[in-house]
Parts: C-alpha cells; structure tokens; sequence
C-alpha cells in the first residue's frame, strides 16, 4: 500500500479518535482535533472560493479586460467586485457604512427572488395539493378519499393552531387541539427518521475504524485506541486529571 | 453624510428588490438579461462575503494568542490546520484530483477535513440514545401520539423491524413498510403543511420589510 | 427498591454511550444479513422516472453534501449515478456545497470507468459556485454565461455532449442529493415550479419527514430518504452496497432506543406507585 493512504489513515483514524475521546471526558486531545478542525474547515472555504469564483471570475476577467481595453466588460466586473470588497469593512468601525452597500445589494436582489418562488412553492401549491384530490374525488378509490380528507383536515387544524392568536375556547380550542395531534405525528416520524440519520453518521465513522484497524494500516485505529487508553490511565493515577477549563 | 450612509442603501434595497421580483413575473428579453447580469454580479459578491467569517474567526483566536487567554495553546491548532491546508491547495493548485489521482488537497480533505467534519456531527448519536433514556417522557396523549409515529418510522427503517412486525402482526395482513409510507404520506403530510403554509406567509411578509426598508437589521447600527 | 430504579434511572450516560457503540460496531464486523423487501413509494417512483428517461436525455445530477451526512447520502449518489449511467442517460454534475469537493472526485474517479463512459461525451463535470440562487436562476436563460468553464478551467461548450445544451429546456430531469434544504429550498421553487423541470433527489433522513407535502403535489417526482431510501435504492438497481451493509448494522441501535424509551418510560411509572 502507498505510504500516503498508510499515513492518511493513521492521521484520519487519529482524528476521529480524538473527538471520539470527548465522550469519556473533556481532554487535550479532543481540545487540539477540534480547534484543528476549524482552522482546516476554514482553509478549505477560502482556497474553494479563491480557485472557483476570485480567479476565475474575478482577477482573470479584470486582468483580460484591462489588457485588451475593453472597458465596458471591466466595469461589468469591477462594480460586483467592489461591492463584495465593500463588506470588508464590516471590520473598520469607522468605515464600516460602506459594507452596507453590499449588503443591500445582496438583501434586494435575494428578498426579490425569493418571495415569488417561495409563495408561489410553499404557499399556492400546497394550497392547491389539498383541494386538488377533491376536483375529481368520487373516482379516487375509498383510501384515497379518506387520505385526502385526512390531510385537508389536518392542514387547516394546523393552521388554526397556528394563526388564530385569539384565545383558544370552544370550537377554535377544539380544532386546534386537533391541529396539535398532526403536529405530533409529524415531529414523531421526525424524530424517528433522525434516529436513523445520526445513527447513519456514526456508522459512517465506525466504519472507516474498523477498515483502518486493518493490518494492511498497521493497525492504525488499535494503536491509537490504545494510546488514548494509556493516556487516560496515566491521567487518573499520576495527574489529579489535568483541569481543562473551557475557552 | 446621512445620504451615503442610509438613503442610498434603503433606495438600492428597494430598486433591486422590486426589479428583481418583478422581471419574475415579467418574462421579457430585458427582464431577463437583467437576471442574467445580476445573477452574475450576485454570485461574485456572494463570495466576497464568505471571507467575512474567516477573517472575524482568525482575529479572534488571533487576540486569544496575543493575550494569551487561558487554553490559548489551542488556537495555535487553528492556526495549524489552516496553514496546511492553504499550503496543499496550494502545491495542488486548487485541484483535488488531477488525471484520476488525488492530490496533495484531495489527500487533505480525505484524511484531515473529512473524518473531522464528520466525526464531530456522528457524535451527536450519542445525544441521541442518552435523550431515548433520559428525557423521552411519554406523559400525556401527544406525548404518545409522538412516540407511536417516532415508533412506526423507526421498526419500518430497520430490516428487523420487518422481520418482528410480521411474526407478532402478520395476521393483521399489514407491513410496517406500508403503515411507515401513510404516516409519512398522510398524518405527517398534513402537519408539516400546516407549518409550511404558516412559515411561507412569514417569510412573504419578511422579504417585503426588506425591499421596502423596514426590516434593516442587516445594516447595523447607524 | 425505589433507591435502585432512581439509580437506574440516572445511570451514567457514558454506558449508554458504551451500549449504543457495540450495538453498531459488532453488526459491522459480524454483519446480521436479514434483508427487507420493502420498497417506498417515493422511491420506487425515483427509479421509475429514471426508468423512463430516454437514453441520450441529458440531467442534472447534484452532489450537494459534504462529510457530515455523507454516510447517508454517499450510497444514494452512488446508486443513482450507476443508474443514470447504465440508462445511458448524460449527466451534468454540480454542486453548491463547499465540502463536497472530495466526496464528489471520488464519484466522478470511480464510477464512470466501470460504464465505459468517457468524460465530455457523456458526463461532465461543473466547478462549484458558492451562490445557488443566482446560479439557478441565471441557468433558466444561457447556463454559460455562469458555467463558461467546466471543472478542469476548459471552455464547457466546446464539450460534444454540451452541443445542444443551452438551458432547463434542454434537460430531462434534475436529481439533487443533498444534506441541506437545496431540493426543497432552491431547486424545487426557483426551477422546478418555475420551469417545469422535473425534480427529484435524495435527502438525509431527518429532512425525509419534511418533504411530504412536495410528493403528495408531485413537485418532487421521486425522492430517496436516508440510509433506508439509499438501500431500497440499491436493491431496485441490483448493485448492493454500502447502504446495504449499512442499514443492516443500524437494526439493534433501533430497537436499543425503542427499548430504552420504553424502559424509561416504565421505571418512572413504577416510581409513581411505590
């Protein structure tokens, strides 16, 4: 095997045993994985953005533009690049107004293309697949029919739940209790589906340890469990436990 | 001054808010090359202000070194891992692959970012069984309303889930997989409806204080 | 007895935290092997749409996660890009997620060769862009005037496959596997209800629940949730894989949580008659 792989499934296996470590308890070695990671999180946004959008789009079109004198496709790219730059002084107090510029750039153009899609997605459409099933009802089959009752009658008990901000008596406390009811249903198979979604997610992890563990490693996952073992012994006979406090 | 520091910006907010969602609605050749400048500009400013976080995170574990604040050893390894990482996009030119091999920044993002990415968002699972025991806590009607459909969708992802519904239900003629689909399909459909009928209408509302400036909270302080 | 159920009952969280590992890492070193022969509608509706996507159409297949729910979504990338490939269906593949870079080169590394497919003629690849709604919005007119270049800096027009591509009129479909709201929050309103592209894709599980309301209006055509989705997906392709193994080392951590709810549950109703 490379020593690359070799040496990247020691550092990955390490990586993952460190923050893994936080569960028995708070210890340098989560402490320097996970201070680590922010730093490479952050690294790895920056050089995206340089190589995919700031050079491509930004230095290599102006340097073009610039050199064959062609003006009015500079100005297409130098207006957006100052904008972006503007919010750069977000960090100079004194300056900072000019950030705004950017920013309302971004606000407009945003608030502007989303409010018609998201109406038109979120609210029209759902709107319409409730009553839609009752335009031709009498040639759904019998499930069918109860189906979209059920959800005509849950949509609105929801939204009385939700928009009726007058006290809740008599009919309107009825229908949304009801509304409640739905509400449960679905924050239930919610919860159900994340119990297997962050199940998923240490599957992921515990696979990979367990490919790691693999002598063609040279046993990185074992080597590492056992030094934090022989760590955390040391720890609690030598060390009154080193106090870590939270930064 | 108040001109450059506010109106402008409120004027700017309103002119592109209400161009862009107009030219939604209005599908003309101008409309649309306006869209397309736009979009073009958006996605370069966009970008820009991505480096906002960074340079605000660097700084403060920056100050953190220099004050030398209680674990400030531990920004160092901020420090650490960005600087290998720059430097491998750098050897690697920003490609993570070149000719079907990894390279130097593919070797960083499969052995370093990736397994920290990852493992820091498994060990929520964790949270997860501790919640189940601790504070799962079946103590009225919605209560075990929301335990039953936590309970269907749970025994239908599952192959055992199967497996014990048919020996102990299959006289019912019934599989968990079906009652799993209706929960989600019917019940669940019609909750999460209701919320987003609710949350659509908010967020309408929101993006019109936007253009018309009254929401501005975005600016800051004056 | 009270004293030992109210122990019990505030029992240190780290063997709960021991209990749950070995419930997940035994089944990986001693796979149980029980199969499920259910599939859900949502996905059997995602294979047959890509079923009946005739061969030559061109879609959109978006890699839109990164590490942190790659577990889950990695499978279903997987499983449909195989598909997509075996339908000889040309695939242009995107993404808006910063962290998916390296997952995304695995995909595109691996499994083209195994179909014989060649890069340009019948799949390429876009750079990422950081803005998805001035990306999606702007690719309803000229999709070159944001994607002017593909991954590798190289003009994109210039690719065979590209030749009659200009924009959504030219694609059959767009599949989005994501970590985040990209199906329902940007491809779903600003193409798909806008320009009649059909949607489809895969999502996390804890997204799954939320999508409702989209499958019953059939603004998403087929959608493939979690780990589950992903192995019903594979068992429909015949090409059983990680979601397979996957969903299979998941069974006792299920039922450890059902039972410890309901155990739970039980010792406080026991506290409350003695």
């Amino acid at each position: 095997m490379e020593l690359s792989l070799v040496l990247g499934a020691w550092v990955a296996a390490g990586m993952t045993l460190f923050i893994f470590s936080f569960l028995y308890k708070d210890n340098p070695f989560y402490r320097a994985a996970e201070h680590l990671y922010v730093g490479v999180g952050m690294a790895w946004f920056i050089q995206l953005y340089t190589y995919s959008v700031i050079i491509p789009k930004v230095y290599k079109p102006l340097v073009d533009t610039i050199k064959a004198g062609d003006w009015v496709n500079m100005w297409l790219v130098l207006i957006p690049t100052v904008l972006g730059l503007s919010l750069i002084t977000q960090f100079i107090p004194k300056i900072s107004w000019i950030s705004r510029y950017g920013f309302t750039f971004l606000m407009g153009y945003g608030a502007g293309l989303i409010l018609p899609a998201g109406l038109a997605t979120d609210f029209m459409n759902q709107i319409v697949g409730t009553i839609e099933p009752f335009a031709n009802f009498f040639s759904l089959s019998a499930g069918a029919m109860i189906n979209a009752i059920i959800i005509l009658i849950g949509t609105l008990s929801v939204l009385f739940y939700f928009f009726f901000s007058v006290e809740h008596k008599g009919a309107i406390k009825k229908v949304s209790a009801f509304g409640v009811y739905f509400l449960m249903i679905y924050f239930g198979a919610s919860f159900g589906n994340t119990v297997m979604a962050r199940f998923s997610l240490l599957y992921g992890r515990f696979d990979t340890l367990v490919k790691y563990s693999k002598g063609e490693y040279f046993y990185a996952t074992n080597w590492i469990i056992l030094g934090l073992l022989i760590y955390f012994i040391c720890e609690k006979i030598f060390f009154k436990a080193v106090k870590l406090k939270k930064t | 001054m108040n001109i450059f520091k506010k109106y402008i910006p409120l004027a700017l907010v309103f002119v592109f808010g209400i161009v862009t969602l107009a030219s939604y609605y209005v599908p003309h050749r101008v409309s649309e090359s306006y869209m397309e400048q736009i979009s073009v500009w958006e996605n370069i400013v966009f970008a820009f202000s991505l480096f906002l976080g960074a340079i605000s995170l660097l700084y403060s574990h920056y100050n953190k070194i220099v004050k030398k604040v209680d674990g400030w050893g531990y920004s160092l390894f901020v420090y650490l891992g960005f600087i290998v990482m720059i430097v491998l996009a750098i050897v690697a030119n920003g490609k993570i692959s070149d000719e079907g091999q990894m390279t130097a920044l593919g070797w960083g993002f499969n052995y370093i970012y990736n397994p920290l990415s990852a493992t820091m968002f498994s060990v929520l699972a964790f949270y997860i069984i501790s919640t189940a025991y601790r504070s799962f806590r079946i103590k009225s009607s919605s209560a075990f309303l929301l335990f039953i459909a936590g309970l269907i969708l749970m025994l239908g992802n599952i192959p055992l889930g199967d497996l014990i519904w048919s020996k102990l239900l299959g006289w019912t003629h019934t599989s968990i997989a079906s009652i799993k689909d209706w929960v989600m399909n019917v019940p669940s459909t019609a909750g999460k409806r209701g919320i987003l009928i609710g949350v659509s209408v908010g967020a309408a509302v929101t993006s019109l204080k936007i253009i018309f400036g009254i929401e501005r909270g975005y600016m800051g302080k004056d | 007895m009270k004293d030992t159920l109210n122990k019990i009952l505030k029992i240190d969280r780290r063997w709960l935290f021991l209990l749950l590992s070995l419930s997940i890492l035994i089944p990986i070193i001693k796979p149980i092997g029980i199969s499920s022969s259910s599939i859900s509608s949502s996905v059997q509706n995602m294979y047959d749409f890509i079923e009946k996507i005739p061969a030559g159409s061109t879609v959109f297949l978006g890699i839109d996660y990164d590490p942190s729910t790659a577990p889950e979504l990695h499978p279903q990338a997987t499983a449909v890009m195989k598909h997509l490939f075996k339908k000889n269906i040309k695939v242009v593949i995107l993404t808006f997620i910063a962290g998916s870079g390296g997952l995304m080169d695995e995909l595109v590394r691996t499994i083209p060769p195994q179909y014989g497919k060649v890069y340009g003629k019948d799949y390429v690849v876009l750079p990422y862009m950081p803005n998805f709604t001035a990306v999606l919005t702007q690719m309803a007119s000229d999709m070159y005037a944001i994607y002017d270049k593909d991954i590798n800096n190289k003009p994109l027009k210039d690719y065979e496959m590209m030749k009659n591509i200009k924009n959504y009129k030219d694609f059959a479909a767009s599949i989005d596997i994501t970590g985040t709201a990209l199906l329902d929050g940007a491809w779903l309103p600003l193409v798909g209800d806008k320009y009649n592209l059909p949607i489809l894709g895969g999502v996390t599980a804890i997204s799954q629940v939320g999508l409702g309301p989209y499958l019953q209006k059939k603004q998403i055509k087929g959608l493939i949730g979690g780990m589950k989705g992903a192995s019903e997906y594979e068992r429909l392709t015949n090409e059983q894989a990680k979601a397979t193994s996957g969903i299979d080392a998941l069974n006792i951590a299920h039922l450890l949580v059902i039972f410890f709810i309901i155990f739970s549950n039980i010792i406080l109703l026991v506290l409350k008659f003695i």
